[in-house]
């Protein structure tokens, strides 16, 4: 067994792995990463999955439903981490997979994956108590800037974090974005990973959210129609069935964090496409209190003060 | 009535009341005095008012509470209503007013409940205000004690914790029977206690966590939590702090207060973190938070006011360091470490008095000999302490830094940043450095410049060498791997020239300096060699960066130097793969066009569209080109943009590579400075004067007078596009040579008609190049053929994943070009006005150093 797979089965018992370890695995993580497009090309079938916000076992029941990784491919939208208590082996148990399965698994970039918001929602704290000081953050924080801002699923389906930008007319305007960096405030990068769309909205608006924008239906169906796809698909906005579609089927929403910040009763959903795109959603609830095991958040053994 | 037992003793002054009727002649008649109760009516679930008479124990008055807007409440003791069953006015009227506020309330909130009927009974339960006294505490009154405890309604609660606080007994006496069923195995107990002691803990009360988190009680309270009955495996978090969790004493601590206060904060992080952590409301864990923080500010703030502690544990950990350098003076840098991180809790004044006394006693010394420890976790240790002082306030360590004493830190965090640490993570140094030079901080100006002055002279050039020494010169790249090479891991150089960025941004003179004079560039693109590619974008960025400067000089550097050559090198190597590599450079180009560095498009275009012409079909090679076009038009207005092909013949013939960079050499100085316009009209007037007028040696900083003039041309789009001069005897031969982008121009032509030998010249690099097979042997009499190639160009492109849309932004960047170029038919002429004026004054085609020499 190879030191990578040993990890993997450790992660998957939720483990964090030791400093050293997650330094070679973000290098090599670097090197994969590096390769990939903007817009990376995905083959069906695969599964997609939206936000998993640091909830390991919740992330283990959608491996449960979705399959395990080498045999199902798995596309996931962004916002590994924050807000639940596991970011840290979430985040690299799905990075350990991407190193092991390059192309079994595509991990693309959500709103969360920045350093400025991980300072805020939980991800740099939790690096802090659980190593004793802030550098997995920097790591995982820096991978976080190689990774790809969409992907796309047989040349017809969209799949990016947040949204649309007023920026961003065909995919290929995509191309020209030198990704790495951190997720900056206003332009397509950061409207890829914050905009949302809105019914209620025509065209353009203004996000609540302080970044991206609102996008009506319109925008949608000239999109689509422009880079001949059949629909965007996206996560970001917590959804209570799991999924949701907007604009007459022309995108949908999909959430993959039951009962989120474990208290919002909501289920989570992956969306499987087959060989021919078929679609089928999989809904599943969040993973029973016994199978969650012991709380690992456990401190330093050893203090001083 | 349902009410639990009541025994006149709880029956106090409070609920007393007397009840009134209103009678049909309109007064009140009095029937009787009681005590009220909230309490559900008999056999069912709604409350009711009660009022039983304090003599006779009958019952005065009973009314089920109304869901309608029906009570009104009167001078604060007297509460009245319409009754409905009894048809008439009823009034209740308060002995205190506190007693009638209670029911008050009460009655609110059971109306509340009643508009809220989804809710679940449990709510109702809460109603129950009867909450006097707790039940004696023992085992058979557990469950009684669990359904006070989690049953309890908001103002219940109140009354819940007053009674808790007040019962000295009600720890030990729970926590009596946790331990008999503990013995007992009684698991069904324990899992009642587990509940109830998790249920005081939700009340979220400080009053009760000052009791349960004391020495006697918390071990014995933690013991009762790992009975979660919802979990199958009993806990062992009693055993984990005894047996795993060792607290280390670096330093005798004397004062038993700070001692308990340090286990204390432990273990209720502990709780926090590990036993309740998936039960706490945010509520709670705020107030857990911050019983934690207020500790250690007392502790820190203890120990720091103990006078001889700072002294007596500095000089500790400095003859342990100094004395011993291994594993035993691992603790009291630990030690350190916790403590300064600690400190964090006090407040803003306090830490940074604390810090100043740190550095005043010397930790900066002690840390430069921690770095100079072999043992590398330790090193660690000691940047994370710096982390802590920087992030307080940079100064500290920038003051120390600038001392004479202080100096050779500096060097250790360099030396430190491109240490290989092996497995362990070494990214403090990287920030430690960044965070002294930084240059957007606003307060120490002076240290900060001295800080950044030392770096420079002592440092910046071993970071360089670091990179030169690391990587394949060109032509080495198949040969063997040079001996020094593998000495530096590729993370340190990724580290290196991101620092690198980090320094073009803040200390923008400083490094043009050192660019310009010492090669840096070449020697930082070195790594575009490298067969790691995150080095090659890292290097790709290293140019962004500095092109974002938009520094003339620098810019004409890169010119000179052919610069972006092992750019575009690697961008063709990497062929169509659409990856951050091919990413970073197109938004480099798209950088280069959209910020309208003409001479820049121009150098590209020149000197490498033989290479990039293969990938025209992307939007941003071909913008580029069509971005090149438009500035060729601008200087074609004038007549004279002949000098085009000369340098892009010989790029074509390979081999004058040698020659190609004398050529840049000689002519980077004028191209940097030069506005296109004046020189543009003076080329027009003069051209055999054009070539090599400007001395190569002129210093970069004598063409400032220059950038002054660039500014003045206000038309950025069209007219300060600088070109090089050119050989006249070209001309005729751009005449044979129209192609590819024939088309693209047709809608301008008319604009140029009589200009047709300058316009052959700019389509020549397209036409004159044997790759792109359809414009092979077009002449300029087959203007349909190119656009048809463009467009099958960007329909292939289209298969490749890039949008059908290229074409229609493709033709309106046509239309604007085209109008953009219609717009300044009248604008040469102003220019020629304009710059006719200083013609006066310059030579004709000299530069505008010249004209300042010349004046």
């Amino acid at each position: 067994m190879s030191d990578l797979d040993r990890q993997i089965e450790q992660l998957k018992n939720c483990e964090p792995l030791k400093e050293s370890e997650v330094k070679a695995l973000c290098l090599k993580a670097m090197e994969i990463l590096v390769e990939e497009s903007n817009v990376q090309r995905v083959d069906a079938p695969v599964t997609i999955c939206g936000d998993i916000h640091g909830q390991f076992y919740d992330m283990k029941e959608l491996f449960k439903v979705g399959g395990d990784c080498p045999k199902t491919n798995y596309l996931f939208l962004g916002d590994f981490v924050d807000r639940g208590f596991y970011s840290v082996e979430t985040f690299l148990l799905l990075l350990a997979l991407k190193v092991r399965y390059p192309d079994r698994i595509t991990l693309i970039r959500g709103n969360h994956e920045s350093r400025q918001i991980t300072q805020v929602y939980g991800f740099y704290d939790e690096c802090l108590r659980k190593y004793g000081s802030v550098n997995v953050w920097r790591y995982c924080t820096d991978i976080f800037d190689y990774l790809s801002l969409s992907a796309l699923i047989e040349n017809k389906i969209f799949s990016v974090h947040g949204g649309l930008s007023p920026a961003i007319t065909t995919l290929d305007q995509i191309r020209t974005i030198d990704r790495k960096q951190e997720v900056p405030h206003d332009g397509a990068m950061c409207d890829l990973l914050w905009s949302d769309p809105e019914d209620i909205v025509d065209g353009w608006g203004l996000s609540p959210r302080g970044a991206g924008f609102l996008f009506g239906g319109s925008v949608v169906t000239s999109f689509n129609h422009t880079n001949n796809i059949d629909y965007i698909c996206r996560a970001h906005q917590l959804v209570m069935e799991g999924y949701k579609w907007m604009f007459n089927n022309q995108i949908v929403t999909v959430w993959s964090a039951p009962n989120y910040c474990y208290r919002c009763g909501n289920v989570a959903a992956i969306l499987q496409l087959d060989e021919n795109l078929n679609k089928q959603f999989c809904v599943f609830d969040a993973a029973p209190q016994e199978s969650r095991g012991n709380p690992a958040k456990k401190p330093a053994p050893d203090y001083f003060l | 009535m349902g009410a639990p037992d009541r025994s006149p003793a709880t029956s106090n002054s409070m609920q007393r009341v007397k009840v009134y009727r209103l009678n049909d002649d309109g007064k009140w008649d009095d029937q009787g005095t009681g005590h009220v109760t909230v309490d559900y009516l008999e056999r069912s679930e709604e409350l009711g008012l009660c009022v039983v008479d304090e003599e006779d124990n009958e019952t005065l008055l009973l009314h089920r509470i109304s869901s309608d807007d029906i009570y009104r409440k009167q001078e604060d003791t007297i509460i009245s209503w319409r009754d409905p069953e009894y048809s008439t006015e009823l009034a209740l009227s308060f002995q205190e007013t506190t007693g009638c506020s209670y029911i008050w309330d009460h009655i609110c909130n059971a109306q509340r409940n009643l508009h809220f009927s989804s809710l679940n009974n449990d709510t109702f339960h809460s109603m129950n205000s009867e909450l006097r006294e707790l039940p004696a505490i023992e085992l058979s009154t557990l469950p009684l004690i669990h359904k006070i405890v989690v049953e309890s309604g908001i103002t219940d609660q109140m009354r819940l914790v007053e009674l808790i606080v007040a019962n000295q007994d009600f720890f030990k006496k729970l926590m009596d029977i946790f331990h008999i069923c503990e013995d007992l195995e009684n698991l069904d107990g324990l899992h009642m206690i587990y509940k109830i002691v998790r249920g005081i803990i939700m009340l979220n009360s400080s009053q009760i966590f000052e009791k349960i988190f004391g020495d006697e009680l918390i071990m014995d309270i933690i013991g009762s939590l790992e009975y979660d009955p919802e979990l199958s495996h009993v806990q062992h978090h009693r055993n984990f702090l005894k047996e795993h969790v060792i607290f280390k004493e670096a330093i005798p601590i004397k004062d038993p207060l700070v001692l308990s206060k340090i286990h204390q904060t432990y273990r209720i992080g502990y709780l926090k973190d590990v036993v309740l952590a998936r039960v706490l409301d945010e509520s709670t864990i705020a107030n857990l938070n911050s019983i934690i923080h207020a500790n250690n500010a007392l502790v820190v703030s203890l120990l720091k006011d103990d006078n001889t502690f700072i002294q007596e544990f500095i000089i500790f950990s400095l003859c342990y360091v100094v004395a011993t350098c291994n594993l035993l003076c691992f603790s009291p840098v630990h030690f350190l470490h916790e403590f300064c991180s600690l400190s964090k809790n006090l407040q803003m004044v306090q830490q940074l008095r604390l810090f100043r006394d740190l550095m005043n006693e010397g930790i900066f010394d002690v840390i430069a000999d921690v770095l100079q420890c072999p043992d590398k976790k330790f090193v660690l240790t000691g940047t994370d302490i710096l982390i802590l002082f920087l992030n307080q306030d940079p100064n500290l360590l920038r003051s120390y830094v600038v001392r004479k004493e202080g100096i050779p830190l500096l060097g250790l965090l360099v030396e430190g940043l491109i240490t290989d640490f092996g497995e362990e993570m070494h990214c403090q140094f990287f920030e430690i450095l960044r965070c002294l030079l930084d240059s957007y901080s606003l307060s120490g100006a002076a240290q900060r410049e001295t800080v950044v002055e030392i770096f420079y002279e002592n440092h910046f050039g071993q970071l360089i060498d670091v990179i030169a020494a690391s990587c394949p010169s060109e032509g080495l790249e198949q040969s063997g791997v040079p001996k020094n090479r593998s000495v530096v891991k590729p993370e340190i150089l990724s580290s290196i020239c991101e620092l690198l960025c980090f320094c073009v941004l803040h200390h923008p003179y400083k490094i043009k300096n050192i660019f310009l004079l010492n090669n840096v560039i070449d020697k930082v693109l070195l790594l575009t060699h490298r067969k790691e590619k995150y080095l090659v974008v890292a290097a790709i960025r290293f140019v962004r960066t500095i092109l974002s400067r938009h520094d003339d000089d620098l810019t004409s550097h890169f010119i000179k130097n052919n610069l972006l050559k092992p750019i575009i090198d690697v961008f063709v190597a990497n062929g169509n793969r659409y990856n951050l590599l091919n990413s970073a450079v197109l938004d480099l180009f798209e950088y280069i066009r959209k910020e309208n560095l003409k001479s820049l498009v121009k150098y590209i275009v020149d000197s490498f569209w033989n290479r990039l012409v293969q990938f025209e079909h992307m939007a941003s090679i071909q913008s580029l080109k069509v971005k090149y076009e438009q500035c060729l038009d601008d200087i074609g207005t004038s007549g004279t943009a002949t000098n085009v092909l000369d340098p892009r013949k010989r790029i074509e013939e390979r081999a004058l590579e040698k020659e190609e960079e004398d050529y840049f050499n000689e002519e980077s100085d004028e191209e940097d400075t030069a506005t296109a316009s004046v020189s543009n009209v003076q080329r027009a007037q003069s051209p055999p004067l054009l070539c090599n007028g400007v001395p190569a040696s002129y210093p970069p900083s004598s063409s400032r007078p220059g950038g002054g003039l660039v500014d003045y041309d206000d038309d950025e789009d069209d007219d300060d596009f600088i070109y090089r001069p050119p050989p006249r005897k070209q001309s005729e031969t751009a005449e044979e040579d129209d192609g590819a982008f024939h088309t693209l121009r047709l809608k301008r032509r008319p604009l140029h008609k009589d200009k047709d030998p300058e316009k052959g010249k700019k389509q020549r690099p397209v036409s004159s190049q044997s790759r792109s097979p359809p414009t092979d042997g077009s002449k300029s009499s087959e203007h349909e053929s190119p656009k048809e190639t463009d467009e099958n160009a960007l329909r292939s492109s289209t298969d490749d994943g890039s949008s059908s849309l290229d074409e229609d932004s493709h033709t309106e960047k046509q239309s604007i070009s085209s109008k953009k170029c219609s717009d300044p038919t009248h604008k040469p002429s102003d220019n020629t006005q304009l710059s006719g004026e200083e013609c006066s004054l310059i030579p004709p085609n000299s530069s505008p150093e010249m004209t300042v020499k010349g004046s």
